[in-house]
Formats: structure tokens, sequence, C-alpha cells
């Protein structure tokens, strides 16, 4: 499931921890200028201690279903488009 | 919506502010076991000091424990509202909790006016920092049935202990109070319904779906059942002096509103999405189960006069309640808690890469839980059997010894790991 620069983490319906381990994965798979799409049925607050120690942002909102959907990307990556909703 | 972009975050507390009342409640688990061990009356009846003191092993020395510890991470993680400055918090609450629990079973154990004192100090101390630092965080937290149950058992708490306190200095000789036993009914009820079932039921929204992936509970269910159960323990605290009949209205309503959460939780649990073993859901079914057993004997005691009388009753209602119940749900949360935080912090500590650290089901051997879940159900069926058998009180003990130290060496396990991957305690 990957577009040429975003990568989809669909992690609704995956018992904690698993989703949180998922984007870990994901993160060492994102090259420059990529973007992860994260979905979920809650907001993954301690997602975003780990993204801020290791350099990425990240934009959370919700939409018309009701899921999370969490953008991530490398704050460092001046190529990464800026995550906006 | 929401845009950090690398900010410096208020890091996550350490390891070790967790983690010390973790591992410092299954060694008072194994203290309450010794008890039972050295003391056959321990489980003969209620108002023994073997008792007293084996009971507040149990609900200060391993609940309080746990659940303190657990909500200065549960806070930030289910509510996204940190707890202020909490290295200072833990200090000054895990260090009064310890010594102030020991000195409330020297009390018990030896009536020395002094120990009480002790007591007193710093369990009032520890506690009201707590409650003050998770007022704080509770204050900052956004709404919802979880934040709302976590509110109202803080004040079962705070409740709990105002009244213990007192109960406590009356046992000092420096007052006396009337309506001793209504006071004494009412720190029973506060601490073991309007705090303990209360806090679970509030973190049971959160984690039972999360854990193991069921439907959500009900959304009437979280507005209104907090609530009501908090409203029925004032109305059952406060009519014994006021109007009696009421006090029975209430009883049978608490009875109804623990009968209702404990089903639906076995009913959404029979409903998961994926159905793989797993050692915090056993033990949350026994937990269940275990208050429907609380309701059923409470019942039969109303339909038998001469049996609510005996020594036995409040034994087994106690033994179901704070074993079968209480201790089954800390339990099977400490299973997903502790290797949570072990993995969590490897993550941020050493940035890992995939495949590089062991996941979370890797922190604790699978086996090695089971095994100590078995331990914990011998433990309690012992427990039962004593309460009605004296001669089995030292098997019991022995049981809920090695239940409790396998408990540990488990989650020590996780903080080896932890460490052997290059894990620092700072």
């Amino acid at each position: 499931m990957e577009g040429s620069d975003e990568i989809l983490v669909d992690a609704r319906g995956l018992a904690a921890p698993e989703p949180l381990e998922r984007v870990m994965d994901a993160l060492d798979t994102l090259g420059p200028g990529q973007t992860i799409r994260l979905l979920l049925h809650r907001e993954p607050f301690p997602l975003y201690e780990l993204l801020a120690e290791r350099g990425y942002a990240h934009a959370t909102h919700e939409d018309v279903e009701g899921n999370y959907v969490i953008l991530i990307r490398s704050s460092h990556d001046p190529t990464a488009p800026p995550a906006r909703e | 919506m929401s845009l950090q972009a690398g900010l410096s975050f208020d890091q996550a507390p350490p390891f070790t502010l967790p983690l010390r009342f973790f591992l410092t409640a299954p060694l008072f688990l194994l203290l309450a076991a010794a008890l039972i061990v050295a003391a056959p009356d321990a489980l003969a009846a209620r108002s023994t000091p073997h008792a007293f003191a084996l009971t507040h092993a149990l609900t200060l020395g391993f609940l309080a424990m746990t659940m303190l510890g657990a909500l200065t991470q549960m806070l930030p993680v289910v509510a996204g509202a940190k707890v202020p400055r909490p290295r200072l918090v833990a200090w000054l609450v895990h260090l009064p909790l310890v010594v102030g629990t020991l000195a409330l079973m020297a009390g018990f154990l030896t009536a020395a006016p002094v120990a009480f004192g002790i007591a007193v100090g710093l369990l009032g101390f520890g506690l009201v920092v707590f409650l003050l630092a998770a007022s704080v965080s509770l204050a900052r937290a956004a709404h919802s049935a979880t934040v709302g149950g976590m509110r109202l058992a803080a004040l079962g708490l705070a409740l709990t202990v105002v009244l213990g306190g007192a109960l406590a200095l009356l046992r000092m000789g420096w007052w006396t109070l009337p309506g001793v036993p209504t006071v004494v009914t009412a720190h029973i009820a506060f601490g073991l319904l309007g705090w303990v079932l209360l806090l679970v039921i509030g973190v049971a929204y959160q984690v039972v779906p999360m854990f193991q992936m069921t439907p959500p509970y009900p959304p009437a269910l979280r507005r209104w059942l907090g609530g009501i159960l908090f409203a029925l323990l004032l109305l059952y605290a406060v009519a014994p002096t006021v109007l009696p009949v009421a006090a029975s209205a209430a009883a049978i309503g608490v009875a109804g509103v623990i009968t209702l959460f404990a089903l639906i939780t076995l009913r959404l649990q029979a409903k998961r999405r994926r159905k793989l073993p797993d050692v915090t859901l056993a033990y949350w079914r026994v937990g269940m189960a275990s208050l429907i057993a609380c309701v059923a004997v409470w019942l039969g005691a109303r339909l038998a006069p001469d049996w609510r009388a005996s020594d036995a009753y409040p034994m087994l209602l106690g033994i179901l309640f704070i074993a079968g119940f209480a201790v089954s749900v800390v339990s099977g949360m400490l299973y997903k808690i502790v290797p949570f935080l072990a993995w969590f912090h490897l993550q941020a500590q050493l940035q890992a890469r995939a495949g590089s650290i062991p996941t979370m089901k890797e922190m604790i051997g699978e086996r090695w839980m089971r095994a100590q879940f078995y331990l914990h159900l011998l433990a309690c069926s012992l427990l039962l059997v004593a309460a009605v058998r004296a001669e089995w009180t030292p098997a019991a003990g022995v049981a809920l010894a090695a239940s409790a130290l396998l408990l540990w060496l488990n989650l020590l396990a996780a903080v080896r790991r932890f460490w052997r991957h290059g894990g620092r305690f700072l």
C-alpha cells in the first residue's frame, strides 16, 4: 500500500500496542519527501512523544467517519510537502 | 488539527518513575502471603488484628501502589494530560506509601499508638500529594468517560483516606468517635467500591477495547454508570444514621451496577475481533466472574441471616473482591503496562531500527505469565476454602506467596530485557 510520496499505515482494528510498532517500522522505510498516513480509532498520545524524540513532525485530524488521521514526515526534510488536510 | 515539528516535548517521565511502584507492589503481596502463613487466624474473622494488617497490605501495598503508579502513566496516555512535576511526585508518594503501609500493619499487629501515628502522617502526606497532582492533571484533561470515572475515583480515595485517618486516630486514643461502625462501613465502601471499582470501570472503557479489540462499551453506560455508583455509595454511607431503609435500597442498587458492569464486560470480551489467547484477558475474565460471585454471596446472605452473621461470610466477600477481582485485574494490567513502558523507553532512548529491539510481546515470556496466572487462580481458590476451613490457611498462604514471587520475577524479566538492550534508567 504505497503511493509515490505516501506510505499508508492502516492500524484500525489492531490491538494496542501493534499500531505503535507498525509506525516505528514504517519510519525506517520513509524516504526523502515521503509522508506516512496513519489511520487509527483513537488518538495516539504516546506516539507523539516518540516522533518528537526522533525528529518527525505530525499533524492530526479527525475525518468524517471519526477516524484519527495522523500525517507524519521528517521535520528535517526540506523536500517533504507540508502536512496539510 | 495540531502540528508539532520537532519541538522539545516534555519528555516522558523516566522508566524508573512508575517502575518503582510496580516492582514494590508484588513484594507487599508476598508480605500478605507471609502474614497468612505465620498467622493462621488471619482468615478466621474480619476484625482480628491480623485480618486488618492483611487487608491493608493488599489494598494499600499492592492495589494502591500499582494504581497510583499506573495513573501517573495512564493520564498522559489516555487523556493527554501530564502529571505536574512527575519526578518529585513519585518520590513524595512512593516512599511514604511504602513506609506508611508497613507502619499501619505494625500498628494493627502491635496496637502501638506510635505506629498508627507514623502511618497516619506518612499515608496522609503521600496520598494527599498524589491527590493534588492527580487533580491538576484531571482538571487539564479533556473530558471523557474515563476521565470522569477517574475524577470520581480520586474523590472516593480522598474520602477513604479521611475516614481511615479518623479511625486510626481513634485507635491511638486521641478521640472517641460517635457511630464508629458507620464510619468503618463507609471507609470500606469508598475504599473498595468508590476508589478501586470506580477506577477499574473508568479505565476499562479505554483498555478493554484497546487491548482486547472488543466493541466499545455502550455510550449510555459510559455516561451514567460511574456517577450512579458514586451517588449510591454516598447514600449508602449516610443513610444508616438518617434513613436505614435507604441504605438497603442503595446496597441493592450497587449490586445491580456491579452485575451490569461485569456482565457487559464479559459480553464485550466474548465479541472480541481477534480470538488470540491472552493472559490479561484471562485475568479480566476471572475478575469479572469474581464480581458476579461477590453479588451472589451478598444476595445469599440477605436470604440467610444466620449465614450473614457468620465469620466466614465477610471473609468470603473480601477474598472474592480483593483477591478475585481487584488483584486479578491489576495483575492483568501490569502485564500490559510494564512491557509497554520497557519497549517505549527503549524505543525513545535508542531510536532503534525495526527488529533491533524486542517487541512488547517478547518482553515477558508468555508461558511464565500463564504459569503465574494459574498460581493466582490456585491461591484464590485456596483462600476461599480457608475462609470456611481454617486448616487450609497455610496452603493458601504458600500459593499466594508463589504467585506473588512469580509476578515479581516476570516484571523483572521485562526490566532485564530493557537493560540488556541498552536501556538506561535515567
